[in-house]
């Protein structure tokens, strides 16, 4: 459980550390990307909450979001049309939805463990 | 089962990355050197100058440093007393007399403007550009109608009077005498300059005459002092 919070945490001080900046022109497709990403592991977690994980759908689907989210943002620029909003819109409802789902599963294992106890 | 955390854990190491590079480039965004040969050289000739004030100024305070270590009691305190001279000299409250210039401003008289025109207007904005200009042209000290202008002086018009110090300036002529080194070059100087202009354009006019021995009166109000606090002496 804490493996993966000590690797977030591990990322954000490489990447504070490491003072490496984007150019501005490609900010865009990193904020895509991370947004891609955290729908990816919210994904994962909450998949792996209700038993039906698997590594790779997990890694494949990290990785294709990922190219996939930048891949349309370029596209839209280069065809003049705001591309990026499809991908922030698709993620961005995802990742309330699995958070919700997220949320409610672990509210039903908190008190199936009372009723036990 | 082990797997499936380090998994995790590396995915959450790359979203970590990610984010952090994110934060670093919207909150410090890369700013471009656009500066070419000819700024870059009058950037390092503005710093090098920085430097050498600085160097001055270090050696000065050592000096001074090295003066209360080495010296008696007594010694120690008019060290201190000169310091404070000096300080108080630097601020403008100490009456202070030298070579240099006194300028008149006055309307021009009725038969060049005409008999129909309104008296002119003195503005603080023009009085304020002209110590500007008094200052860029090496003035040392300025007074305008017997009043010392220091750092904090401030210039205001009131109900269409002029303020400086808070002292309304009696009628014309204005008289504004400033201390230089070099005082006649500051009268050529202050002469043509733009501020002047700018008095003759709203029909005032400026006469500037060089003076061997000008005395300048003291700051007499008390100084305000808004935003700085004593030092903590150290041990």
């Amino acid at each position: 459980m804490w493996l993966p919070v000590l690797g977030l945490l591990l990322g954000l001080l490489l990447g504070f550390m490491s003072d490496i900046r984007v150019p501005p022109e490609y900010s865009n497709y990193l904020s895509i990307a991370v947004l891609a990403a955290l729908d990816t592991l919210f994904g994962g977690i909450r998949a792996h909450l209700q038993g039906s994980f698997e590594d790779k759908v997990f890694i494949t689907g990290f990785f294709f979001n990922i190219l996939l989210a930048a891949g349309l943002a370029y596209l839209g620029v280069h065809l003049g049309i705001d591309l990026y909003l499809a991908a922030i819109f698709a993620f961005g409802v995802r990742l309330f939805n699995n958070i919700a789902v997220i949320r409610r599963l672990l509210i039903s294992k908190w008190s199936d463990s009372r009723k036990k106890a | 089962m082990k797997d499936k955390q380090f998994m995790f854990a590396t995915i959450a190491l790359i979203i970590g990355g990610m984010l952090a590079i994110q934060f670093e480039t919207t909150n410090n965004p890369i700013t471009r050197d656009t500066r070419d040969l000819w700024e870059l050289r009058a950037d390092l000739e503005k710093e090098k100058q920085r430097q050498q004030e600085l160097n001055e100024e270090l050696q000065r305070y050592s000096e001074l440093l090295n003066k209360y270590k080495t010296e008696g009691k007594d010694e120690k305190i008019e060290a201190m007393e000169k310091a404070l001279a000096d300080l108080k000299k630097q601020a403008g409250l100490t009456t202070v007399s030298g070579q240099g210039i006194v300028m008149t401003i006055e309307p021009f008289n009725d038969e060049l403007i005409g008999v129909d025109r309104p008296q002119p207007q003195i503005d603080p904005d023009m009085l304020r550009r002209l110590v500007n200009e008094l200052n860029r042209y090496d003035a040392r000290e300025i007074s305008i109608d017997g009043q010392r202008i220091v750092s904090k002086t401030p210039i205001r018009e009131v109900n269409g009077n002029i303020y400086i110090n808070n002292e309304p300036v009696s009628t014309f002529p204005i008289e504004i005498k400033v201390l230089a080194k070099n005082n006649e070059k500051l009268h050529q100087k202050i002469i043509a300059s733009l501020a002047v202009e700018e008095f003759i354009r709203e029909d005032f006019l400026v006469e500037s005459a060089p003076a061997e021995k000008v005395i300048l009166p003291a700051f007499d109000e008390e100084v305000k002092v808004k935003f700085m606090k004593p030092a903590k002496e150290e041990t």
